[in-house]
């Protein structure tokens, strides 16, 4: 097994997904078996001089400064589950509260 | 106003009502998520004000449910997107309308396009219009099940490693999958950024290629967006006189399915028939190409899915216990995704984390660089385009593979290394086996889908698609 | 013993855009909440990037500025953790490429005299949205017109040796930012932030200590207060055999104390990989050349120059350069005729102080040199030059008419006026015989007589 129950229960709080004890270890199974068959990449040779793949256009093009944002439709207010006063709204932050 | 002229101003109207009783009639197979009559009859009516000379006009076409519509909900096939209407329209959505066709519905898929069954929808699985009992192929399942139904003649569908090429295969319709960056992406929701293609079903080659000619073409609001004109639409040929097709030995592996075999090879038969020099290659790299895909794929969707959050839009949980924001997201993200997408995120997280990123995102790009180094050796070496089958197998019985993700995974074997690659192929129908489709799939250097349009042309009318093949 | 203080910082600044770094929204400061929003900065569906090629151009004048060497290519990258006002949940940042590495800022330190501290980086991102806490009781408020705001972080090298040290270090930069035309560098509009990175180390070590990381400070002041602060918590750990824990601090300005925010533990991991949505970034050599020598004049070298072509102090020259407007406007001044060693007094004392406090420049730099000739041909003493200046600010009119309205000028040869006397006098016997009647306010008549001839 290449991934472990520690690991996914970690992996899931970095991706801030609740995960049930009870779905845990069929997850771990799962999660297991998808890594172990990727992790066969890990056999082909490929040296620093392979250089990583570049998809689309090969440099950014730039946007000119210019203020003319894509209008919506409808605004913020119609789409927030909770918005006051030109706010969202979500619930208390722990540890930034005193900034 | 004149019979002709007056028939031509209703068209829109007449196509609204037609499209209407069609996807009523096709609500089994529960391909489209969102319409109503009344937004097709403002269509017919939008669509009759202007003039007829549209490329598409009064053509109805439905739009799989990742791409963002201002007049319908877009969901893609999700709860964490459950009531949800864009307050904009992807890009690809407005060349359609100024285009005259008719945005007739939103399609069905895998949740977030992630699948190959259309088995991973929120709102219910896609049944396969010629056996319900079956899967149309995923994850643009829902708009290939419209097309083979006869609901409209085109749709569109996206790609992040085969989702619109597979389902054509597995419902015996034309998909193409145009190259990178050449259809806009603005708008359409973000799975695996660096592969997501827009891409396009025809019930002809020819009705595919009138769409991708429309939607085709460079697009500001995108930076990955090439610099390309428009795809000019195919010349229809009638031979295949100085065109030399390879067969990649990778992709006709020993134990092919019997069916898919004999139809390959009866479309092989066909196209040297018609003049085409058919040659063996070799692309070594392709077999890596699921596993890549595997890696590359969940861990930009890992990124591309955290904006589900609450916050700003679509439906919010939260446990009642407790009012933390954590507790807001952990509860709204996980509630909101379903299974696959969960696997996903949590494999895209754990490849990107501390400590792995050059084992395996780092290296799997490096594998996509190789993968794609060998098609282009191929095409350097005299090669005009590839022919392969389109998938392993015909369509599979729903719940086949669902236990088992990486099977699942592996019904894209023949279709992922284009994606990771960026070069446009198609599939289209070759034959059928006990009455099943079976796809033909065209792979074409960059930018060159006209010219593979062609081929898949001259093909298409010397092969008879849905004649059964004699193993 | 006798600790030694190693202090980094961490400098995000607001470039000076008309639009956001990837989208067309507005770049402005103070409006209603949610109204510069649209759907690549709100984070919605189906929204792509596009960054702004000003933000790319003034990033690279910053770097130019600093003497940085700026890369061909670099690369913009997702930066992933949630937060509420991170709409994406990633920041677009820069990681293993940025714009550019190297450089130093060069500044007066006040133990070590003139040091240079060295800069490790300078990339660009996007800014996050702003959270508030006291908007909606019991909820935090978001606002997200800050959020894809331009900005460039520019990371120093662990290089400063105290607190005041590195408060000079941010007015250097300050300054270097302002004169480039890179930012307001507003810490109140949060147009400039500052992150601390702290760490204690005995005299003459040369291994670096545990560091901590301290945020939230609303000023220069306060960066060096908390620097303070900081330091007498990290020694009292360690005298009282305790150890430093690599955390994260939030400083109380009105408490003057730290508080941990974030532990090592706890700290992110950010997942870092190359934006598939942003191609690589690739500035063509003559178009970053173009840059550099289409950089405006910066502090050192406007020093250098100013000592030489005015004969002005060193110090008179730093004061000068504080701000490039107060530089400009002297500058003017002495090209309007205003002699410069006599300037330099008015310009550093009533202008610069009615400047400072936001009144901008009422005198004109004609004016102010008209002035400081009338002082010279000793029409007006020094002294009462102060009021014709005040009423210079307030009102038009040239210095000598102010003067002579107010009764200012001075007569430098007493014979004369004594003759002007005599003459007004003799001209006017009637006025003369009532004033000598008790008709007192007449001197006022008399005085404005004497004044019409020394006119
Ligand atoms: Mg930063
Ligand atoms: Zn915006």
């Amino acid at each position: 097994m290449s991934i472990g129950r520690e690991e996914v229960v970690h992996v899931a709080k970095l991706a801030e997904l609740a995960v049930s004890e009870a779905e845990l270890p069929r997850l771990v199974d799962q999660l297991s078996r998808i890594v172990d068959f990727v992790a066969e990449l890990n056999e082909v040779p490929a040296d620093d001089s392979v250089p990583p793949f570049q998809a689309g256009a090969e440099t950014t093009p730039l946007r000119a400064d210019v203020v003319a944002p894509i209008p919506l439709a409808r605004g913020p207010a119609q789409m927030a589950p909770a918005f006051i006063d030109g706010f969202f709204v979500v619930p208390r932050l722990g540890a930034m509260e005193e900034s | 106003m004149s019979g002709e002229d007056g028939k031509k101003q209703r068209l829109g109207a007449i196509t609204a009502r037609e499209t209407g009783m069609r996807l009523k009639a096709a609500e089994p197979l529960n391909a489209a998520l969102h319409w109503s009559q009344d937004v097709l009859n403002a269509e017919g009516a939008r669509v009759d004000a202007m003039t007829a000379s549209g490329a598409l006009h009064a053509v109805p076409v439905a739009i799989k449910d990742n791409l963002v519509t201002i007049e319908q909900p877009t969901t893609c096939g999700s709860r964490i997107l459950e009531g949800y209407t864009s307050p904009f329209n992807a890009t690809v959505v407005e060349r359609l309308r100024q285009a005259g066709a008719l945005i007739s519905a939103k399609a069905n898929m895998d949740e977030f396009a992630m699948g190959s069954s259309t088995e991973h929808s929120a709102f219910g699985r896609v049944k396969h219009p010629m056996d319900h009992d079956r899967v149309p192929g995923g994850s643009s399942g829902g708009s290939a099940a419209l097309v083979a139904a006869g609901v409209v003649p085109v749709a569109l569908g996206s790609e992040t490693g085969g989702s619109v090429r597979q389902p054509a295969s597995f419902c015996g319709v034309v998909g193409v999958k145009p190259s990178y960056g050449r259809v806009s992406r603005w708008g359409l929701v973000a799975f695996g950024s660096s592969l997501d293609c827009v891409s396009v079903f025809g019930d002809t080659v020819t009705s595919a290629a009138r769409v991708l000619h429309v939607i085709s073409g460079h697009d500001p609001l995108e930076a990955t967006s090439v610099d390309q004109p428009p795809m000019r639409m195919p010349e229809m040929k009638k031979d295949l006189r100085g065109i030399t097709i390879g067969l990649p030995r990778e992709y006709f592996p020993a134990d092919l399915h019997p069916g898919v075999k004999a139809a390959t090879d009866r479309a092989i038969a066909t196209m040297r028939d018609l003049g085409a020099t058919l040659r063996e290659v070799s692309l070594p790299y392709s077999k890596y190409a699921v596993p890549t895909y595997y890696i590359v794929a969940p861990a930009e969707a890992a990124a591309n899915l955290a904006r589900f959050d609450g916050v700003r839009y679509g439906p919010r949980q939260i446990e009642p216990a407790n009012g933390d924001v954590r507790a807001l997201y952990q509860a709204t993200r996980g509630k909101g995704f379903g299974p696959e997408v969960r696997r996903r995120i949590l494999v895209g997280t754990y490849v990107l984390s501390a400590g792995y990123y050059d084992a395996y995102y780092h290296k799997a790009q490096q594998l996509r660089a190789l993968i794609a180094s060998d098609f282009r050796t191929v095409f350097a070496d005299g090669v005009d385009y590839l022919f392969t089958p389109t998938t392993p197998t015909p369509a599979f019985k729903a719940g086949e593979k669902s236990e088992d993700p990486v099977a699942m995974y592996l019904a894209d074997i023949f279709v992922c290394a284009v994606s990771l690659a960026g070069l446009p192929a198609m599939s289209q129908p070759i034959g059928r086996d006990k009455g099943l489709p079976i796809g033909g799939q065209i792979i074409a250097p960059h930018f060159h889908e006209s010219g593979m349009l062609s081929v898949a042309g001259a093909l298409e009318s010397a092969l008879d698609g849905t004649a059964e093949v004699a193993r | 013993m006798t600790w030694e203080i190693v202090i980094g910082l961490e400098v995000h600044v607001q470039l000076a855009t008309r639009s956001k770094m990837f989208c067309g929204c507005a770049n402005v400061y103070g409006a209603p909440p949610n109204t510069h929003v649209c759907p690549v900065c709100l984070g919605l569906p189906g929204a792509l990037p596009v960054p702004n090629a000003e933000a790319i151009r003034l990033g690279t004048q910053a770097a130019h500025a600093l003497g940085g060497t700026i890369h061909r290519t670099s690369v913009f990258a997702r930066k992933n953790y949630f937060y509420p006002d991170l709409p994406k949940g990633y920041q677009i940042s820069q990681f293993d490429k940025p714009l550019s590495t190297g450089g130093a800022v060069h500044f007066e330190s006040p133990e070590r005299g003139r040091v240079a501290v060295s800069i490790t980086r300078l990339h660009l991102e996007e800014d996050a949205g702003k959270s508030l806490h006291d908007r909606v009781p019991g909820k935090t408020a978001v606002d997200l017109n800050r959020a894809g705001a331009p900005l460039a972080e520019i990371v120093s090298g662990p290089d400063m040796r105290s607190p005041g040290e590195a408060r000079a270090y941010l007015v250097a930069l300050k300054q270097i930012l302002m004169y480039a035309g890179t930012s307001e560098c507003s810490m109140e509009k949060g147009s400039l932030r500052v992150d601390v990175n702290m760490s204690i180390r005995q005299h003459g070590e040369t291994t670096l200590g545990v560091k901590t990381e301290l945020k939230n400070m609303n000023s220069f002041a306060n960066v060096e207060r908390a620097l303070d602060v900081e330091f007498e918590r990290q020694v009292g750990l360690i005298e009282s055999g305790k150890a430093v824990e690599q955390v994260s601090l939030l400083f109380n300005a009105v408490s003057g104390t730290v508080k941990v925010m974030r532990s090592k533990e706890e700290s992110h991991d950010y997942r870092y990989f190359p934006d598939p949505d942003i191609p690589p970034l690739v500035l063509a050599p003559d178009w970053v050349e173009k840059q550099r020598a289409t950089l405006p004049e910066l502090p050192e070298a406007k020093r250098g120059r100013l000592m030489a072509q005015y004969a002005l102090s060193a110090y008179h020259a730093h004061e000068l350069t504080l701000d490039v407007a107060v530089a400009d406007y002297f500058e003017a001044v002495a090209r309007a005729g205003g002699d410069a060693a006599k300037s330099i007094g008015w310009v550093l004392g009533e202008v610069m102080s009615g400047f400072n406090e936001g009144h901008g420049f009422p005198v004109s730099p004609a004016r102010l040199a008209a002035l400081v000739g009338v002082v010279r041909d000793g029409l007006v003493s020094q002294q009462a030059a102060k009021r014709v200046y005040e009423e210079m600010a307030r009102n038009d009119g040239d210095p000598k008419s102010i003067a002579e309205r107010l009764g200012l000028v001075q007569v430098g040869d007493s014979n004369a006026l004594g003759k002007w006397v005599e003459e007004v006098l003799a001209a006017h016997p009637g006025e003369l015989a009532r004033y000598r009647g008790g008709e007192t306010k007449l001197i006022g008549f008399f005085v404005g007589q004497v004044m019409k001839k020394s006119g």
